[in-house]
């Protein structure tokens, strides 16, 4: 599904040139839910955009589907973004005045597909939040913002979802509830790559990478 | 409503007080606009019907400028000089002409009272054809021995109608038959009264400041001013369509300077606009960041940012433009109060041409401010964003 190939990615940061990702290897298999762990500065969250073409290396392949997204133009990349790729982020980044429902439909304005109510009603029931499509943001929980976002990530119907960090604004309540949401959708075909801070999520994923100074450091 | 202006209209009302600010400094603009080019049409539309209903189609006055006849024959500026007895006999003689009225307009020091009358003789015909508009307590003079005051000198001397004014010199009492109601022009100041009662306090009988001429045939105009320029000396003619290019030249110089002032508004408006949605575009990175990554291009953020500017553009025009229609009459009355002619009438008229003209306008100019912060927006890298 993914093969990330000896992945480099370096950049400046003030007079100090960083190197992030120093040649990772990496692949994710369809259907396949994988934990990216490692400390703060690992280097987790550029592997994570490099896979959803948000980022380009500064050398490696990165393979979609057999296509090497790193050789794409911009506009190709958009598309790819599009169509394949969903995203969630850790500080959910739902737009304030827009309710639950238009925040779902976000994605739909932009790939120009038509925002059925149906499809949006069914994305909100699958994450629990049918009865919250009315509300906006600063009424919503935590968890439900959560929710709200990744039903915004599934609604262009991606293959790979990416989430950064999604329950590290979250109790343990919340997150259970989120990574169950994960899990549901990975068994029903999604393939879903996370980087997590919590041990305990991360060893119930179907598999864990461990990133350390910009290198795979352990897979298990 | 479409997905981009549902977002765009979201966007702005975030920050409410931001967002209203920046349209009422268009609505401002806009408005300030829209007033001086409709009171260009209306200014231009007023005095032609102004001089139209003079019924006059030249001014014969001593030789001079031509602008101080403009004042005198529209509000009554006073020209020391006056014309000979004989060329109104002249003019009386002259074939062609259908009427010749005189008019008299002068500085008369009433000892009695210890002041100077500005005294303004003229047909009392003539007088309301000039001024339809004038709101008259009383009546117009009738008799030699009435006169009408203007509002001002009224208010001075607490006088009504009836009231005797003062005596000429053979004892003949003038009195009030009207007094003009406040017009906030010179007019207020001006004692009106019949011509040949005018020529008599003024003891220049037979005298004129200038003489109104109507011809019979107005396509024999020319022929007869050439006539007359040639036959009598040491006069001047000034036909109506001259006297209206003197008001209109200097009223289009003070529009020419309102204009310039306007267009820096305009200027300093769009700079606002362009400060308030570049602010937001700012504040808005992370989401920008995010939209990205959900699959907006960069096209989709320009057009969310672009449609921003557009909608603050047309809500602070539509605004200002009403605001400016439904303030025109205070707009009118402070014009009227600081410039030195003004015609009768509604100086500012709604024209939807101009209204659509300076839509148009400030639409072409909110876009302009737009590019810039849509632009920045477009630019930004989303990695970037998202990292914070």
């Amino acid at each position: 599904m993914i093969g990330l190939r000896k992945i480099e990615k370096s950049y400046r940061r003030g007079a100090e040139d960083v190197r992030a990702l120093r040649g990772v290897d990496l692949s994710v298999d369809k259907e396949e839910l994988l934990a990216i762990t490692g400390p703060s500065g690992a280097g987790k969250t550029t592997l994570l955009h490099i896979l959803g073409c948000l980022d380009q290396p500064t050398s490696g392949e990165v393979l979609i589907d057999g296509v090497d997204a790193s050789r794409l133009p911009e506009a190709e990349l958009v598309k790819l973004r599009r169509d394949k790729i969903g995203f969630v982020f850790q500080q959910f980044y739902l737009i304030p005045g827009l309710s639950v429902y238009d925040n779902i439909a976000l994605p739909l304005l932009f790939s120009k597909k038509p925002a059925s109510p149906e499809k949006i009603i069914h994305l909100a029931k699958r994450v629990g939040l049918e009865h919250r499509l009315e509300h906006v943001p600063s009424q919503l929980s935590g968890g439900e913002m959560q929710r709200t976002a990744i039903a915004r990530g599934l609604v262009n119907e991606p293959e790979i979802l990416l989430a950064d960090e999604p329950t590290g604004n979250l109790d343990s309540d919340n997150s259970e509830k989120i990574f169950e949401i994960l899990r549901s959708l990975r068994r029903n075909g999604l393939t879903i790559v996370m980087i997590t801070h919590n041990p305990e999520l991360a060893t119930r994923a179907d598999r864990t990478v461990r990133i350390k100074d910009g290198l795979v450091h352990t897979e298990s | 409503m479409s997905g981009y202006l549902k977002l765009a209209v979201k966007n702005l009302l975030r920050h409410r007080i931001r967002s209203a600010l920046t349209m009422l400094g268009i609505a401002a603009s806009v408005g300030v606009l829209f007033s001086v080019l409709s009171f260009n049409n209306g200014f231009n539309k007023g005095l032609a019907e102004e001089l139209e209903r003079t019924g006059l189609h030249f001014m014969v006055v001593p030789s001079g400028c031509a602008h101080e006849v403009a004042a005198l024959v529209l509000h009554g500026a006073v020209i020391p000089k006056f014309l000979d007895t004989g060329v109104m006999q002249h003019l009386q003689e002259t074939s062609g002409i259908a009427m010749a009225t005189p008019i008299l307009v002068a500085q008369q020091p009433n000892p009695q009272k210890e002041r100077i009358d500005l005294v303004y003789g003229v047909d009392m015909e003539v007088l309301s054809a000039i001024k339809p508009n004038w709101q008259i307590e009383g009546k117009i003079p009738s008799q030699d021995n009435e006169i009408l005051l203007g509002h001002e000198v009224a208010k001075h001397e607490d006088l009504k109608p009836g009231d005797v004014f003062m005596e000429t010199a053979d004892g003949m009492p003038l009195i009030i038959a009207g007094i003009v109601g406040l017009t906030g022009s010179q007019d207020d100041a001006f004692v009106y009264l019949p011509i040949q009662t005018a020529q008599k306090i003024l003891e220049r009988p037979g005298a004129a400041t200038a003489i109104g001429v109507k011809v019979s045939v107005p396509e024999r105009m020319n022929e007869i001013t050439d006539a007359l320029t040639s036959a009598v000396p040491g006069i001047q003619i000034v036909t109506m369509g001259q006297v209206m290019n003197s008001i209109s030249n200097l009223a289009a110089s003070a529009r020419a300077l309102s204009l310039a002032i306007v267009l820096i508004a305009v200027l300093i408006s769009a700079v606002g606009v362009m400060n308030s949605i570049l602010m937001s575009v700012f504040e808005r990175s992370q989401e920008i960041g995010m939209m990205r990554a959900v699959g907006a291009s960069r096209r989709d953020v320009f057009r969310i940012i672009l449609e921003e500017t557009t909608i603050l553009s047309l809500t602070g025009g539509v605004f200002g433009i009403a605001i400016a229609t439904l303030g025109s009459k205070l707009i009118e009355a402070f014009v009227r109060s600081v410039m030195p002619f003004v015609p009768t009438g509604s100086l500012i008229s709604f024209d939807p041409f101009l209204a659509l003209g300076s839509m148009l306008f400030i639409m072409v100019i909110g876009l302009f401010a737009g590019i810039y912060p849509a632009c920045k927006a477009s630019k930004i890298n989303p990695v970037e964003a998202i990292k914070g």
